[in-house]
């Protein structure tokens, strides 16, 4: 079953927001929730799940259920396995929310089976996809659909479904060559006929064709196919399968030595050597391969009559282990304090997290880099290396926050500053005091001209010299008046005099009343657009003093509160990330222990076969020492 | 007797095997837990933080901010974007193939957020990408805009004309 985890592993590359149906961008400008989308569907999962938890924080605002869906995609694109199935379980099972078409239902049902099956959930991934009518699943993903649905059926030993998945798969496509393999592989477990066993391995093989990379799996193939008719004891079909396996593969290590093995069941011995030797000469000791061919050798050298070389061969192999061993101790000591997880950690990629980003595995600078190459190509301990990538990702995130926040603690600071510095100069109170000053010029002299043009002898313009010629004016006009009434009035030419006279007095009045008029009309109008601007000035430095200055109100403690909150969360994460960082340095550490113990048995077995060919040969030099001796004597 | 006592012991041992088995099972599920715990603190935490930064750093009165969006557009494919504000460069972005499926799923990208005096002012949005036949396709958006003291949102948006064979490329104010 491994066997299958593993290749669906291989096969999988699923994105957490191709769960989702698609959902087009609302009519309304709304900037979060585009952004959110955004994030969402790029795959950044995280600041995903912070808009979306703002966008509920703010209120639904009629978006509804899409909300619920977008945070249990970005949960499950971000490792929260649990909520995530939580959440989709209840929006996948609600038969009410009619928006989701029963297409995008059967596909959202399909992924959740394929992400729980990756994480090993398998009998949840079934419930999963037991819940997809085939007829609605959508052609992009209906061959593997089929092909996840017949290995889950596997696993669970339903035969008849089983088959009736694998025969809905289009034969060209590629998941028909995973699911026939994974058919041959359960029938390997199971007791199914050899010949038919045989059968699905052939029919994978012809359909490794489709695959994107028919060599490694048709390698991949043969081994397997190789290995079960070794452990079948069927040799020749072994060794037929075997010897296909490519020189360049990941998978040739593995198929030297069983090649081997099937050899030397078949008393080819001689035959067997050669890809031992091969296999011993080009790879490193370390390799658990090449460890059992060490000890392989003298064997075979032992069956081929070769005891003098064997008895060499079984001493090298004790060297060899002694040097493997201690290697594996070195590692061991340096592995024990996880020195190797820092490096790790710090050649990810940054900031890219969750359960769809992969981890980077390399570490080309190691002392340990084959072996810990060799362990970390396990599924469940890069499950766990990810779980403690997340950790350290979410510690930078965190410890960068409190560097923010500090940022912003500064940016308040210096706004208060500011602040203080305007309020302390007194610049509103000056502009203030010169704008009132302005107004009451102002004020006073519309008042002058109010009172000079309203009152029609226009005193309020008038110079003194003025004044006398208008009292002197009055009085013209009072002697007309009276002219008018007593007999005098009959004198034309007196009538004419004081007219004359009052014509002159109005003409020079008026030539400079007109001026005067013209210069206070437009002393009037300088004064008020200086009135304007500085009422303008005044209004601006209210606004600055008002607004833009005062930003920092209230920050101080928002700032704090939240530096306090994240500091509580660096320091609990510190201890969950001790505790992650633990688990995946015991894993290394029960590793190396279980190697230790394997060479510890391998060296056992040399030495004790060295000791006994030791004796053998030391027994037989008697013997024909003691024969060489009596036929001395017989000759005698 | 000694059978009895050596009875129990056998049964204490296997109650403690047992009992340490699934304790340590347990506390493997409950480190998970705590793992997924964590992240969900975290986001609630950074939801925090985007707000704080929001209200500080771009006040409502001054920010201003520039959104590219690109929905079902599938005859262009954006590949880099540089913006230009009153005659000088403010950002540029490269894409990757995820975030233009992002962008043609109904994503907003938030491409430069600032905060900006009130006053007449000029943007300019240099597009480049490639259309269906993988042909280079530059384009080069402007727009005159007034800010008061409020904020102001600009949206380069880039989409499907069904008439043309070619998509439209325009800078549009957000009300």
């Amino acid at each position: 079953m491994r066997g299958l985890l593993l290749l669906l592993i291989m096969s999988s590359a699923a994105n957490a927001a191709d769960l989702l149906p698609d959902q087009p961008r609302t009519a309304k400008q709304d900037a979060i929730y585009g952004q959110a989308m955004y994030s969402l569907h790029s795959g950044d999962y995280a600041t995903a799940l912070t808009l979306n938890n703002k966008l509920r924080h703010r209120g639904q605002r009629g978006y509804g259920k899409v909300l619920d869906i977008h945070e249990a995609t970005a949960q499950l694109g971000l490792g929260m396995s649990q909520s995530a199935k939580k959440q989709f379980h209840k929006l996948i099972s609600d038969k009410r929310l009619s928006f989701i078409p029963t297409e995008a239902r059967s596909q959202a049902w399909f992924y959740l089976a394929k992400h729980f099956y990756n994480k090993g959930m398998w009998s949840t991934a079934l419930k999963a996809i037991r819940k997809i009518k085939a007829a609605q699943i959508g052609p992009s993903v209906k061959d593997e659909y089929h092909f996840l649905a017949l290995t889950l059926e596997l696993f669970k030993g339903n035969q008849k479904k089983a088959d009736q998945h694998i025969l809905a798969i289009n034969p060209k496509s590629k998941w028909a060559a995973y699911g026939f393999l994974n058919l041959a592989v359960s029938y390997t477990e199971r007791d199914v006929h050899i010949s038919k066993v045989e059968a699905v391995f052939d029919k994978a093989l012809l359909l490794s064709e489709n695959t994107s990379n028919p060599k490694a799996l048709a390698d991949r193939i043969h081994l397997m196919a190789g290995k079960f008719f070794f452990a079948t004891g069927r040799g020749r079909s072994a060794i037929k399968h075997l010897k296909s396996v490519g020189l360049e593969s990941a998978y040739t290590p593995k198929a030297l030595l069983t090649y081997g093995w099937a050899l030397t069941e078949q008393w080819l011995y001689h035959d067997a050597l050669q890809p031992w030797y091969m296999l011993k000469t080009n790879h490193s000791p370390l390799n658990q391969d090449v460890q059992e061919t060490l000890i392989g050798i003298p064997f075979l050298l032992e069956k081929l009559n070769a005891k003098v070389m064997a008895l060499g061969a079984f001493d090298y192999a004790v060297e060899q282990y002694d040097g493997i061993y201690e290697k594996l101790g070195h590692s061991a000591s340096r592995l024990n304090t996880g020195a190797f997880i820092e490096p790790l950690l710090a050649q990810q990629i940054p900031d890219r997290w969750g359960a769809f980003a992969p981890i980077d595995l390399s570490l080309p600078d190691h002392p340990d880099q084959v072996y810990l190459k060799d362990v970390m190509s396990k599924g469940y301990f890069q499950g766990e290396l990810k779980n403690l990538r997340d950790l350290h990702v979410m510690r930078s995130q965190l410890t960068k926050a409190v560097d923010d926040l500090d940022a912003f603690t500064l940016t308040a600071q210096e706004r208060k500053k500011e602040y203080t510095k305007i309020t302390s100069e007194k610049h509103l109170t000056k502009r203030k005091k010169h704008l009132q000053e302005l107004k009451s010029r102002y004020k006073k002299l519309l008042a002058r001209i109010n009172k000079a043009f309203k009152n029609p002898d226009g005193s309020g313009l008038a110079s003194d010299f003025e004044k006398e010629q208008l009292s002197r004016f009055e009085n013209v006009d009072n002697q007309l008046a009276k002219l008018k009434k007593s007999e005098l009035f009959k004198d034309k030419n007196y009538q004419k005099r004081l007219k004359r006279v009052q014509g002159v007095l109005a003409w020079e009045l008026s030539e400079r009343y007109t001026a005067r008029k013209k210069q206070v009309s437009k002393n009037l109008a300088l004064l008020e657009s200086r009135i304007k601007t500085t009422n303008k000035q005044l209004a601006a430095a209210e606004f600055a003093y008002k607004v833009a200055p005062k930003a920092f109100s209230g920050f101080e403690n928002k700032n704090n509160r939240l530096k306090a909150k994240y500091k509580n969360q660096l320091a609990k994460l510190e201890k969950v990330y001790n505790k992650q960082r633990e688990r995946v340095g015991s894993i290394v550490k029960t590793d190396i222990k279980k190697r230790q113990e394997r060479v510890m048995n391998y060296q056992l077995q040399a030495r004790l076969a060295a000791a006994r060919l030791f004796d053998e040969t030391s027994n037989k030099k008697r013997q024909m020492a003691s024969d060489q001796i009596s036929i001395g004597e017989l000759r005698q | 007797m000694k059978a009895i006592h050596s009875c129990i012991r056998y049964t204490l041992f296997i109650c403690a095997l047992l009992l340490s088995n699934s304790l340590f099972a347990a506390n493997q599920a409950g480190l998970d837990a705590e793992i997924e715990e964590l992240k969900a603190e975290v986001i609630e935490l950074n939801r925090e933080l985007f707000d704080l930064e929001e209200q500080l750093l771009y006040p409502a009165t001054t920010s201003f901010a520039v959104f590219v969006s690109m929905e079902s557009v599938d005859d262009f494919d954006i590949r880099s974007i540089k913006l230009n504000l009153d005659q000088e460069d403010v950002t540029s972005y490269l894409y990757s193939d995820e975030q233009i499926e992002a962008l043609r799923r109904g994503g907003i990208q938030k491409l430069f957020a600032s905060n900006l005096k009130p006053g007449l002012h000029k943007l300019k949005a240099e597009i480049q990408g490639k259309d269906r036949d993988g042909r280079l396709v530059k384009r080069v958006v402007v727009a005159d805009f007034g800010k008061a003291r409020s904020s102001k949102y600009l949206e380069v948006k880039i989409k499907h004309n069904p008439k043309k064979s070619k998509p439209d490329f325009a800078i549009v104010e957000w009300k």
